[in-house]
């Protein structure tokens, strides 16, 4: 009876709920939102673009939520899994949904996010028999895209500038530089029918590559791969590139991990099992075969992948992998493909209602050894040709309370362990409890979980996160992270500590106006630089941040403007500042299929600690969250235009100017003379 | 001699006081120059958007004098023109004396966008004098500006100045540009009484943080207060008289360092 006044009511006064944010906006907003604090925090790139694909396939094949999964609902990075607990739970106790409207009933859902998913999510039949896939269907109804972007920067860098043969040093000094030119190309083809067979295929030349010549013909990195989804018992198959992940990413996760931002419920990774790649990084995935099957309660996963990797070997032993995937120079060739590894891995997992216990065990070989340049902070590294790592998981809902987490271990007998818990004791409010252990032998490839550093070891830490919203339009995020080194890290010679906390205050001023305040403050140590110094003097760095960011649109424009200063101090020097500040203007044509986004930006961050990051939209599928450090100005125009149905154009231009009297940007072969630098995109895509 | 000893002396301090870039656009008729978000006043160089506030075609003309030294006073006319699409600012100003003096001439256009926010670009056209070349030489570069009304009273505005850092560049040296970003707010407590603040950064110089008040007291009377800092805390006082067609502003700021800074404004609406 409850349901259905509330739906009477709802439908008479609210008939414009269902006019949500289109799906491009939502994930561009999430990913401007929280990718923008994870590229401050990591030192590691960050693989948007799989993110982004992903989001998109689910905006073309919105998940049914009358037939929905856990797995399904944890594609959507904005909810939390209180939220989707929360979801399921209503549909278990209230059957199926009736009309869209009826996800204003479950709790700790606002406003907010039921706009943010109505993009991805329909309301359907609850049949869960998948239907039979017939050629003749895929064949007519399956859907086809291309992608083809090139960049180019407008200022020509040092790598690029050859001397004339007559010159005397020409020999020397040209064959430092770069093997090809500076036009950066990719290519990218995707089918897919419904969600049940999914085919691409990429290829890309980063720029300074070489495309035709004595060193390299065609692209520099192919990728390829097919999928099919829930054939009889299988669940997934996927042949070509493809990524695992399981559990929480103690053992096997290539993909990003959730780790510490304003959506500080969002502690768990995402998408687990055998998954696709058609990214452009040209690391880290698997290339071969794997499959899923569903045995009753049970999903097994087996899998293996045979590919080459770069790095500095000599004479069969390397002491680092390369992985930025470029291959310009002489000496960036040389390191290209030295080394063959090997991946087997599986998973088992067992369902059984709101419990789930899996493990996951993966192996992997290379052809050489690796031995590491032992210092103090990686004495503890992985070194050899072989390692094995296992772990469990589990996830158990217990009243309102999910416990979740993760038991690796490697086969030195080193042990990493990550457990926590979420529950929501009031609708308006969410708690989150996290505990990690890593050891500092600890030490597996594809390891990516909570953590205050990309590598997954030598830490150990207690992060208390809350969500509280305690009026209407109003919304309190905050959390706090106290952690420990046991052992040296990178630029910390001793063993350490730190702490973070983050308060974040949203307030949705009307319809059309949200803004919100972010108050950022983290202590941790680091080495002291200076020369005079013997033995390296471990001082405690201090940094904080408040930002303020104001959104508001009127008809067919939308305005941003951020503000954010820092300010840093490392042990008792003076505290040193950052400022960012920007205006954003897009507006979308009603007369021609046209969109422009303008920003201008000035940035002030004379030292590096003061660093600051800031997202901006870009062409499709390519991401900019460049870090700002320096005196200057960036102003950038986006445009996309749909020429028709199934042709469409994207290009960006944008300029750096620096003001403080640099004469030169960058060093070696990137090297810019002068303080401008201009880069331009075109991306084109074409659905047949 | 004397006299051109003192200028001299004045013009150094003047310069290092403002910073790298001297910064010789003509100041807005807002009080502590707070124009950025001033929806009722559109003054030459600064916010082109509130061009697009114009009810009626404008006449104005300008005189600042700064530190009661005519040579480096600034001299400046306006002429805005009304239309249904978008509306046109004509402006001009000089700066300086015979031996140095600069010039800017700008083309603005605005609009008001159903009354919720407007645009404005202009053109501005910068020259210089060099004496040691005998010779003008100049730049070309934009200015762009947004005023938002986020309520009936709040506005948030926004003002860039030459924003891609575009430099004159002589046979023997290059004389910068100030390029400037500002962002500024406007709270009405009531009809009759605004609340101004804004935050300033020309890219080489120090930020500087303005604050105002402006208050009509009489029909035809507003009285004006505020302050502003960059390096030294300038308070400023200003008197407005309204007669329908008719607008004066007289503002004066005093400097702790360099003295008094006067500022004369007469603008007719047709």
């Amino acid at each position: 009876m409850r349901r259905l006044t509330f739906l009477f009511w709802f439908f008479l006064f609210f008939p414009n709920i269902v006019k949500g944010q289109d799906a491009v906006a939502t994930t561009e907003q999430f990913i401007a939102d929280i990718f923008e604090q994870y590229t401050a925090e990591t030192e590691d790139e960050i693989d948007y673009d799989t993110f982004y694909e992903e989001l998109m396939y689910c905006a073309k094949n919105p998940i049914n939520l009358n037939r929905t999964t856990r797995e399904e609902l944890q594609r959507l990075p904005f909810l939390s899994d209180i939220q989707i607990e929360n979801i399921q739970a209503h549909l278990y106790k209230f059957g199926k949904l009736q009309t869209i409207y009826e996800l204003q009933l479950i709790e700790g859902l606002d406003m907010t996010d039921i706009r943010s998913m109505l993009p991805f999510v329909f309301v359907g039949d609850a049949d869960d028999t998948f239907k039979k896939i017939y050629w003749h269907d895929v064949v007519k109804f399956g859907k086809h895209e291309m992608f083809i972007r090139f960049d180019k920067g407008v200022e020509t860098k040092e790598g690029y500038q050859f001397l004339p043969e007559e010159d005397e040093n020409a020999a020397e000094e040209n064959s430092k530089n770069y093997f090809g030119n500076a036009l950066y190309h990719s290519l990218k083809y995707r089918f897919h029918f419904k969600d049940r067979i999914m085919v691409g295929i990429t290829a890309e030349k980063d720029a300074g590559e070489q495309f035709l010549g004595n060193k390299n013909v065609g692209y520099d990195f192919y990728s390829a791969y097919a999928q099919v989804n829930n054939i009889g018992k299988v669940k997934t198959l996927v042949v070509g590139d493809f990524r695992a992940n399981f559990g929480q990413g103690l053992v096997l996760r290539p993909d990003f991990g959730m780790g510490k931002s304003s959506y500080v419920l969002n502690v768990s990774p995402r998408n687990s099992g055998l998954k696709k790649y058609g990214s452009t990084d040209e690391i880290n995935f698997f290339r071969g075969a794997g499959a899923t099957v569903r045995l009753g309660e049970f999903d097994v996963t087996a899998f293996y992948s045979n590919k080459m990797i770069d790095g500095d070997t000599v004479n069969g032993v390397f002491s680092s992998m390369y992985k930025t995937g470029l291959h310009r120079t002489e000496s960036e060739f040389d390191k290209k493909h030295t080394i063959n590894q090997q991946v087997m891995g599986g998973n088992a997992t067992f369902t059984h209602s709101s419990f789930q216990v899996g493990f996951t065990a993966v192996h992997t070989i290379l052809d050489n050894r690796l031995e590491v340049d032992k210092s103090v902070y990686n004495y503890f590294y992985f070194s050899g040709n072989k390692q094995t790592t296992g772990g469990f998981n589990y996830r158990l809902r217990w009243y309102k309370i999910n416990l979740f987490g993760e038991t690796g271990m490697t086969d030195n007998g080193a042990v990493a362990t990550l457990n926590g818990f979420t529950f929501s004791p009031l609708s308006q409010v969410s708690l989150v409890a996290l505990h990690r252990y890593y050891s500092p032998e600890y030490d597996t490839f594809y390891a990516t979980a909570f953590s205050e550093t990309s590598r997954i070891n030598n830490e150990s830490g207690f992060y208390l996160g809350a969500e509280i919203r305690p009026y209407k339009r109003w919304k309190v995020a905050a959390y706090v992270d106290s952690y420990r080194f046991p052992w040296a890290k990178y630029g910390i010679d001793a063993p350490s500590i730190g702490t973070d906390y983050l308060m974040q205050i949203d307030f949705a001023a009307k319809r059309n106006i949200s803004m919100f305040w972010r108050f950022k403050y983290e202590e941790k140590q680091s080495n002291l630089t200076q020369d005079e110094e013997v033995m390296p003097l471990v001082v405690p760095t201090k940094k904080t941040s408040l930002r303020y960011n104001l959104n508001y649109y009127f008809g067919k424009f939308s305005f941003k403007n951020v503000i954010e200063s820092n300010l840093a101090r490392q042990a008792e020097t003076d505290w040193t500042y950052g400022i960012i500040a920007s205006q954003d203007v897009s507006y979308a044509f009603s007369s021609i299929p046209l969109k422009v986004d303008v920003r201008f930006q000035f940035f002030d961050a004379v030292n590096y600690d003061n660093r600051l990051y800031s997202y901006e939209k870009d062409v499709l599928y390519a991401f900019s969250i460049p870090m700002y450090f320096g005196l200057g100005s960036r102003y950038y125009l986006n445009v996309k235009y749909e020429l028709t149905n199934r042709l469409s154009f994207w290009f960006k231009i944008a300029q750096t100017v620096y003001a403080d009297e640099r004469e030169l940007m960058s060093s070696g072969n990137e090297t810019i003379m002068g303080n401008r630098k201009t880069d331009m995109r075109l991306m084109m895509k074409l659905d047949f | 001699m004397k006299k051109f000893a003192l200028l001299l002396l004045v013009i150094i301090f003047y310069s290092h006081l403002f910073a790298q870039i001297t910064n010789n656009i003509p100041s807005s008729t807002s009080i502590a120059n707070t124009g950025t978000a001033d929806s009722n006043n559109w003054t030459a160089f600064n916010n082109p958007a509130m061009l697009g506030y114009l009810e009626k075609a404008e006449l104005g003309l300008q005189f600042e004098n700064r530190y009661l030294i005519s040579e480096l006073s600034t001299k400046s006319v306006q002429l805005g023109f009304k239309s249904n699409i978008v509306n046109t600012g004509l402006s001009f100003s000089h700066f300086g004396y015979s031996l140095y003096h600069e010039m800017i001439v700008g083309m603005g256009f605005a609009r008001n966008f159903s009354n919720k926010f407007a645009m404005g670009v202009q053109f501005n056209y910068y020259t210089a004098y060099f004496g040691a070349s005998n010779s003008y030489r100049g730049a070309l570069f934009p200015q762009v500006g947004l005023l938002v009304k986020l309520s009936p009273i709040f506005n948030l505005g926004f003002n860039t100045f030459n924003p891609f850092q575009t430099n004159i560049q002589t046979d023997f040296t290059i004389k910068k540009l100030p390029s400037i970003y500002s962002l500024g707010s406007e709270y009405f407590f009531s009809p009759d009484f605004a609340w101004r603040t804004q935050i300033e950064k020309e890219i080489s110089s120090n930020y500087r943080f303005a604050t105002g008040f402006d208050y009509r007291m009489l029909q035809h009377l507003s009285i004006k207060l505020g302050a502003y800092n960059s390096d030294y805390l300038v308070p400023c006082i200003g008197f407005g008289f309204n007669a329908r067609t008719f607008l004066v502003d007289l503002n004066c700021e005093l400097h702790p360092l360099l003295g008094l800074n006067a500022l004369a404004a007469m603008k007719y609406r047709f």
